[in-house]
């Protein structure tokens, strides 16, 4: 599961009104390359919940000095680029748990899929 | 003048003249998912930058290359059969009675311009061989060495995985064809078989003949053509008819009046060319690329497949728009592990140094009606409804329709997004949509034929309307009221 999945997910068990972002609980952690766009990463920031991006690039331990507010003009910014797209785009995380903030509900990670799958009456 | 053309078309063939590589042009006739023809056509003059004809026989498109181009053809997406065009008549007279047309095959098949397009297939061999092969299905050794023993053809799958293969192939082999609907059609496709005494001191190539014939008004059927002209073609070229072990197809295509002679140059589709898992009901590619071209996706569009299956759709995605991400879900363990698989396969395939680079694509396992995603995240929606026959049942598509529907636009982007959506349940469809007016609007219909299921493709826009404003996303109980709108809206149609 690639960081920029884990922007869009959130928790959808029942009765539940903040769960999101989902809590990164990673066990096993890749780094795989993927070739760079500048393009795709500059038109991708403004669509991202950024707070959120911050907080999982920290439950992984790679801020890596990512700023927490945006820095005007980072189109042009490609340092700043490739460090976002390396975090949205290249770790992944291949096993462990996204835990819903609000209820606890904890929904595994296996082999890089996680599994949100709800039983019945959650 | 004509032994000697018969003679200088069998040295060629043999290989004894080294062949010159000609930059001649050629006719290339493709077969492609019924209802795209105008999607590959697009894609053909965006890569070949050839313009392509589309033809009356639907699922048939034709462009003009130079031979050194061949290998590209090899790497279009939308093209699931390749062929080269001997020559193509658009208004042929057909005599009246059978015997007539029989003498009419063995004229024809003397005085053919065969040597381009035997060229074209020889050179098509070698691209083939330097493509390397995949592991299933026939073998297609063009094999001039003379080795006649018969290894029995690969019926004998070696794992349960093998099996679904060689089902699926022959299933959409025969439907692949696809017929006009006028009762009076008959468009079987005959194999010619019989095999002759040879004495000639060069090995003779192995052939048969694949006729497909449509149209009312010709006195013979597709079995004639095939078996008369296969006859007419053996005569002149003196080689061996042979229905499973050939080296050349030639390809016999009758629409009414329009008759065209081709030697193939596809054997197996090139439609399965992504998934090496298969499951029950996998799209074809060249379907899935279809599908694909007609959202144009854009650079850092979200795309996401919500009932992947075993990701045809998005593994298609993944390998030509590398610049948009891709996220397919489903509900299945079994199809999410599938999909997992069809992507190492790809990563394995694209990436033989061993490294691990990845692709813009993720998987997720969920429930599409309660997709675990935040609002207004998706771009382009795009997948392959189940069709109620081969997979859930008609009843569960009435209750399953509306909820998808409304899930797809609550997580699509008002105003900007839109979803590509394939289903052969399109009453079911069409009235589950008339209940979300305010959230999705029809943009057009591309109407597909799906293993011999007659399906369609709805591009549908999503509205400027945020989800969560409008009466009909609110799930109302069946009243006096919500029955009282239904009539008027079946009453304004």
């Amino acid at each position: 599961m690639k960081l920029l999945t884990h922007n869009m997910l959130t928790s959808h068990v029942k009765g539940v009104t903040k769960g999101y972002p989902l809590i990164i609980k990673a066990t096993e952690v890749k780094v795989n390359e993927l070739e760079f766009n500048a393009q795709f990463v500059s038109r991708m920031i403004p669509k991202l919940e950024w707070n959120a991006l911050i907080q999982a690039a920290e439950w992984l331990g790679r801020s890596q000095d990512l700023p927490s507010t945006l820095i005007p003009n980072y189109e042009n910014d490609e340092e700043f680029l490739h460090k976002v797209h390396r975090i949205l785009l290249e770790v992944e995380v291949i096993e462990g748990c996204l835990q819903c903030p609000e209820s606890g509900r904890e929904f595994p990670i296996s082999k890089g899929v996680p599994n949100m799958l709800l039983i019945e009456d959650e | 003048l004509y032994s000697i053309q018969k003679e200088v078309i069998a040295k060629n063939v043999s290989g004894a003249h080294i062949m010159q590589e000609l930059d001649e042009a050629v006719t290339i006739g493709a077969t492609v998912p019924t209802g795209f023809e105008h999607t590959a056509a697009e894609e053909v003059q965006e890569k070949l930058e050839a313009t392509a004809r589309v033809s009356k026989n639907r699922g048939r498109i034709y462009f003009d290359i130079t031979t050194d181009t061949l290998f590209k053809v090899h790497q279009l997406k939308s093209l699931d059969n390749l062929f080269v065009v001997v020559k193509d008549y658009d208004d042929y007279q057909f005599k009246t009675t059978k015997e007539e047309v029989q003498l009419d095959w063995q004229e024809l098949a003397a005085k053919l311009p065969w040597t381009n397009a035997l060229e074209v297939w020889k050179l098509n061999n070698s691209i083939k061989k330097r493509k390397g092969r995949r592991k299933r299905t026939n073998p297609t050794k063009s094999d001039q060495c003379g080795n006649f023993s018969t290894k029995s053809t690969d019926t004998v799958p070696s794992d349960p995985e093998e099996l679904w293969v060689d089902l699926e192939s022959l299933e959409v082999k025969e439907n692949q064809r696809d017929v006009s609907s006028q009762p009076e059609d008959d468009s079987e496709e005959e194999k010619h078989s019989e095999i002759q005494d040879q004495e000639s001191g060069v090995t003779p190539l192995k052939f048969r003949v694949t006729c497909n014939r449509a149209g009312d008004k010709h006195c013979f059927t597709s079995n004639d053509a095939a078996r008369d002209f296969g006859g007419a073609v053996q005569e002149f070229f003196q080689w061996k008819a042979d229905m499973t072990k050939f080296d050349v197809e030639v390809l016999l295509n009758i629409h009414n009046n329009e008759v065209v002679v081709g030697l193939a140059l596809t054997v197996e589709s090139l439609h399965r060319r992504n998934i090496s898992h298969f499951g029950p009901t996998t799209l074809r590619s060249t379907l899935a690329y279809g599908m694909l071209r007609l959202c144009k996706p854009q650079v850092s569009d979200v795309i996401v497949d919500p009932m992947c299956g075993t990701g045809a759709i998005p593994l298609e995605g993944v390998m030509e728009w590398q610049n948009s991400f891709f996220l397919a879900g489903d509900n299945s363990g079994t199809a999410v592990s599938r999909s997992v698989n069809n992507i190492k396969h790809i990563l394995k395939r694209t990436h033989d140094g061993g490294s691990s680079s990845g692709l813009p694509l993720d998987i997720v396992q969920w429930d599409l009606c309660n997709l675990p995603m935040r609002s207004s995240s998706v771009d382009i929606i795009i997948t392959d409804m189940p069709f109620g026959k081969r997979m859930g049942s008609k009843k569960k598509n009435w209750e399953l329709y509306p909820l998808c529907l409304r899930e797809m636009a609550r997580v699509c982007k008002p105003g900007t997004g839109k979803a590509v959506l394939l289903t052969q349940d399109k009453k079911c469809f069409l009235k589950a949509l008339s209940q979300m007016e305010g959230l999705w609007r029809k943009s057009h219909t591309v109407w597909v034929n799906v293993g011999g299921l007659h399906a369609g493709v709805f591009v549908l826009k999503r509205t400027a309307v945020v989800f969560g404003t409008t009466s009909e996303d609110v799930m109302e109980p069946h009243t006096a009221t919500g029955s009282q709108k239904e009539n008027m809206k079946d009453a304004s149609q």
